[in-house]
């Protein structure tokens, strides 16, 4: 089982390799960028020629890659601020009250497709990159929260839990000494699958220019904006949805293969453990969304 | 029996505290604006006019409950408010969008549940073997790809290289029925994320109920391994990818949206963005909650279904 296991965990680096190395290093290595010229040209001292406005169509595609990662990664760090403690509390609480008080109102914006809530807010307001964070983090908070909450209220029934109370540890110490120390590794799971869906979201909604500038130099948006020219210079649609469709499958594809094994163990339908899944599964019921 | 109703009436209840959210939520994130609706629903360039037409429109002068109040009962009379921009009915824009999304989405579930549940028993039935390993990467890849990256590589290959579709619907208007071919490429990526989480949920739910005890049992009296798989094993997998089929409606609607403004699709994903672009809070509002209320009452369909088929599976309420 480890050599299949070893070959994904490669074949998911190789992957991702060019997206990522693209997106963090991009913007270092490119250059001054020179005059603009005509729209979408092929050739003529441009590598991968230019696109809808002029530009270097390479020079964009190296500034493109960092909003999409960087935005994904704040609004995933985002979701789980506010995702951990709210179902670290309500898992832990005895007050029945409490936890229905905070866990009841995520039901019901579960109930909301995320991408038409971003458009919601997108008519009302012209939300900049934060608050295209904000709002994809917003519309992870429910499921992440209702994750957390399944994963702690099975390691706060064990009778450990119950010692360290009898002892008068503080809330503190049991909550994130011990509590939040035993769902790591649901929770690193589960923050591979949220990291996939919040990349999907962040670059589907920056296509539909949400969050971005029209002429912003954004993977998603090139793909948007260049399409016009599809027929004329395909590279400049072309290398940007390579290039997002190599980090959304690289991203799963790594989590997947780093993860095998315990990625069932905090989602309700796990095998491993019978007699805590069953916990979960009531705990969690049917609405986790794998 | 009592056990089962009281499940259904919990689940309605909740269907019913769910609707009323939506309607809540709409009207909270568009309206409950900070300072000046009118101002900021003008646009960048305001024009007085305009902002005062829209104040007219929108009642902004009387409190924002009493706002709720009559548009909450416009919603139960089917009255879904009228547009800023043109000043037709939102009604009228959904009857114009209804047909090409319908459409879409009646053919990408007519391929996605034999597809995506085949899939899933296939791979189940060969697990660990090659069949299974492809099926599980390929479905564990394309699962995480946005469908307008996919969209415009397809656009690329089978339009642009290959010439055999079109590359978008423009200039077939809403008789796309009639032009087949331009509606391949649509359906192939709306099918993408889909067909790929119905497949891996099919596919870990028959290997779990494959290895349930009543299914050593069954072995154990000689029951035929068909008969074991499909009359005993697939009953318990399908509850949970029943509930899947519904919450990937959540994922249909985004890929809707993408894909008709990809393929340049007149339905009611293009209404939404162009009412969106335009700022017509009412149209959004409109469309919201039709969406919001689909995506509510097929969830509940959905939870019952699974309930019917699992009884004891404990489907939350």
């Amino acid at each position: 089982m480890k050599k299949p296991r070893m070959g994904r965990f490669a074949f998911g680096l190789a992957v991702i390799a060019v997206p990522l190395a693209l997106a963090l290093l991009g913007p270092a290595l490119a250059g001054d960028p020179g005059p603009r010229t005509a729209s979408f040209t092929v050739g003529e001292g441009h590598w991968l020629g230019t696109d809808f406005v002029g530009r270097d169509v390479w020079l964009q595609v190296l500034h493109g890659g960092r909003p999409v990662v960087l935005t994904a990664l704040a609004a995933t760090t985002l979701a789980y601020l506010v995702a951990l403690p709210v179902g670290l509390v309500s898992a832990l609480t005895h007050r029945r009250w409490l936890e229905e008080l905070l866990m009841r109102p995520l039901d019901v914006l579960l109930a909301v497709p995320s991408l038409l809530l971003i458009l919601l807010a997108a008519t009302v307001f012209s939300p900049g990159v934060a608050g295209l964070a904000l709002l994809v983090a917003l519309v992870n908070v429910p499921d992440a929260a209702r994750l957390v909450r399944a994963a702690a209220a099975e390691a706060a029934a064990r009778p450990a839990v119950e010692a360290l109370r009898m002892q008068g540890e503080t809330w503190w110490r049991m909550a994130v000494g011990y509590v939040g120390r035993s769902i790591l590794r649901p929770l690193a799971a589960d923050a591979g699958t949220r990291l996939t869906g919040v990349l999907y979201l962040v670059a589907t909604a920056a296509f539909l220019g949400v969050g971005v500038a029209p002429d912003a130099a954004d993977w998603a948006v090139m793909v948007d904006r260049n399409r016009t020219g599809l027929f004329v210079q395909p590279w400049a649609v072309v290398v940007p949805a390579l290039l997002i469709v190599a980090l959304t499958m690289g991203t799963n594809l790594l989590f997947d293969a780093a993860l095998a094994g315990d990625r069932r163990s905090g989602r309700p339908r796990g095998t491993e453990r019978p007699e805590t899944t069953e916990t979960l599964r009531n705990r969690a019921g049917s609405e986790a969304r794998p | 029996m009592t056990a089962l109703r009281s499940f259904v009436a919990r689940r309605l209840l909740l269907g019913v505290v769910q609707t009323v959210a939506v309607v809540l939520l709409v009207f909270t994130l568009t309206e409950a604006l900070p300072g000046d609706a009118a101002v900021a629903l003008a646009g960048d360039d305001p024009d007085p006019a305009r902002i005062a037409a829209i104040r007219e429109a929108m009642h902004l002068d009387r409190p924002a409950w009493e706002r709720l109040g009559d548009w909450a009962m416009g919603l139960l009379h089917g009255d879904l408010g009228t547009s800023l921009a043109s000043g037709r009915p939102v009604s009228q824009y959904i009857a114009d969008g209804f047909g090409p999304t319908l459409l879409l989405a009646a053919l990408t579930v007519a391929v996605l549940v034999p597809v995506g549940f085949g899939l899933g028993v296939l791979a189940a039935r060969h697990e660990g073997r090659l069949v299974d390993r492809l099926i599980s990467s390929v479905t564990l890849a394309v699962y995480a790809v946005p469908e307008f990256a996919l969209g415009v590589l397809l656009v690329t290959v089978f339009a642009l290289q290959l010439g055999w579709l079109p590359p978008t619907a423009v200039g077939f208007g809403t008789d796309l029925l009639g032009h087949p071919a331009a509606l391949m490429l649509p359906v192939l990526v709306l099918l993408s994320r889909p067909v790929c989480s119905l497949a891996r949920l099919m596919r870990a739910g028959m290997i779990d109920a494959l290895a349930s005890p009543y299914v050593s049992q069954a072995r154990r009296y000689g029951v035929t391994g068909a008969r074991i798989r499909y009359a005993h094993a697939l009953p318990n997998a399908l509850a949970p990818a029943t509930q899947q089929l519904a919450r990937t409606i959540d994922w249909l609607l985004s890929g809707v949206i993408v894909v008709e403004a990809l393929y340049v699709i007149p339905g009611l994903g293009t209404v939404l963005l162009n009412a969106v672009a335009e700022r017509d809070v009412p149209v959004v509002q409109g469309l919201a909650v039709v969406f919001g209320v689909l995506t509510v009452a097929l969830n509940l369909g959905a939870d019952l279904v699974a309930h019917r088929l699992a009884p004891r599976a404990g489907v939350a309420a």
